[in-house]
């Protein structure tokens, strides 16, 4: 297994500007969150229904399931409304010479 | 890893039906546009309520109410974008709104907002979509369907089985166990609710809301019946959006009073397109669904057509 630690995933000017951005990294499927208080990041499927959130309405720091409207908070992953209600995943993030990178 | 469910919006995305720019610009929320729609909506009660008051000692009453319960009906449209989330860009009013559309209508808002995520994931499959009106055999059951009986019936069941503490099997599957609890309290307070009314109207002798809600309800429901049988009644069961949904186009008040949900398989493919942007994305995707332009009478012709099994 390998060592945890920062993992860079994506070039800051890569973002979709305050909307939600798909990565894959590895095998892993990770939404990249563009928000008035800086970038989240989480695994990318909806741990209700196993919808792409990437594929879903994003405001402030809500990111809405396509499917079903779940939805959770990026900065934790708190689900904010039915019929998400289990934390989704989400990483600690940072900026390092233009490159968003991810503890995992 | 898995993969993401293939979804219609996944789809869709993948075979360029929609760009993902696209899908961005139509999924843009706002409150302006429901205020001002709500504001009118409002207008249009206090119109109809107007009109029953009017005729009050006349049979004239009869079509006022009608009228009436058309609009009050039509609650259930507001409700079910609520549910989406895709009335109001603050979340916290489609709640409110949603569970006074709720109310007065008598259907359960959290309880619905579930089981129509099943219905959005098994659209038309038999056994699986908890809402699916199944297609008549026969004149006679296409009749009953739309006389709101039936309808009326498994209403008043499911609130005394919630308010009983009671779930069916088939609403286990879609209510997980740590939400059951709110699923029974919203039921037991929307029976309280009812009953509160009820009493104050016997304290008092005044009777009015009657007339007002309840006989209009009555009246009203046969059309919602018939215009939720447009969605997809007839259609095949099958999974594929472009086959199993109608759009159908209608005239604007309509299309006022259903919250733009005639545009049923826009919809269907992406749920969480406002309701003020689905005649934009039907524009998009209006050759890739199955749209009825004889609207509401054009889905029952085709009904009709295949339940008698021939050409009307």
């Amino acid at each position: 297994m390998a060592e945890k630690g920062w993992k860079d995933i994506l070039p800051v000017k890569e973002l979709e500007a305050q909307w939600v951005t798909r990565v894959q990294f590895g095998a892993r499927k990770l939404a990249l969150y563009d928000t008035p208080s800086g970038i989240y990041a989480s695994l990318a499927l909806c741990n209700h229904g196993g919808a792409d959130l990437c594929d879903g309405y994003f405001d402030g720091h809500v990111i809405e399931c396509p499917l079903h409207q779940g939805a959770f908070d990026v900065r934790d992953g708190k689900p904010v409304c039915a019929p998400a209600t289990r934390m989704m995943k989400t990483f600690e993030t940072r900026v390092e010479n233009g490159m968003v990178q991810i503890m995992m | 890893m898995t993969d993401a469910i293939v979804t219609p919006l996944t789809q869709a995305l993948a075979e360029g039906k929609l760009s993902r720019e696209e899908l961005k610009s139509f999924l843009q929320r706002s409150n302006g546009p429901a205020l001002r729609r709500l504001i009118a909506w409002i207008a249009v009660l206090a119109l109809t309520t107007t009109l029953v008051a009017l005729s009050w000692d006349s049979w004239l009453i009869w079509p006022a109410m009608l009228l009436q319960g058309v609009v009050l009906v039509h609650h259930f449209s507001l409700q079910h974008e609520c549910v989406h989330y895709t009335v109001f860009r603050t979340r916290w009013l489609n709640d409110v709104v949603g569970n006074i559309c709720g109310f007065i209508i008598m259907v359960p808002h959290k309880h619905f907002r579930y089981e129509h995520c099943d219905h959005h994931t098994y659209t038309q499959l038999v056994g699986d979509d908890p809402e699916l009106v199944a297609m008549p055999q026969n004149l006679w059951q296409y009749v009953f369907y739309l006389s709101a009986i039936p309808y009326w019936r498994a209403k008043f069941t499911e609130l005394f089985r919630h308010v009983a503490g009671r779930l069916t099997s088939e609403e286990e599957r879609f209510i997980p166990k740590v939400e059951r609890a709110a699923v029974f309290r919203e039921a037991r307070i929307m029976l309280a609710g009812y009953v509160l009314i009820l009493a104050a109207m016997a304290a008092s002798g005044n009777w009015a809301l009657l007339w007002f809600w309840v006989i209009p309800m009555i009246l009203g429901e046969p059309v919602m019946r018939f215009i939720r049988m447009t969605e997809h009644v007839g259609r095949p069961t099958v999974p594929q959006m472009h086959k199993n949904t109608r759009t159908n186009l209608v005239s604007f008040p309509w299309r006022f009073l259903c919250w733009n949900m005639n545009y049923h398989a826009e919809h269907h493919y992406v749920s969480s397109v406002p309701f003020h942007a689905l005649p934009r994305l039907h524009e998009k995707l209006k050759d890739h669904i199955h749209v009825e332009p004889g609207g509401y009478l054009g889905a029952h012709r085709d009904i009709l057509r295949q339940l008698l099994g021939r050409r009307l």
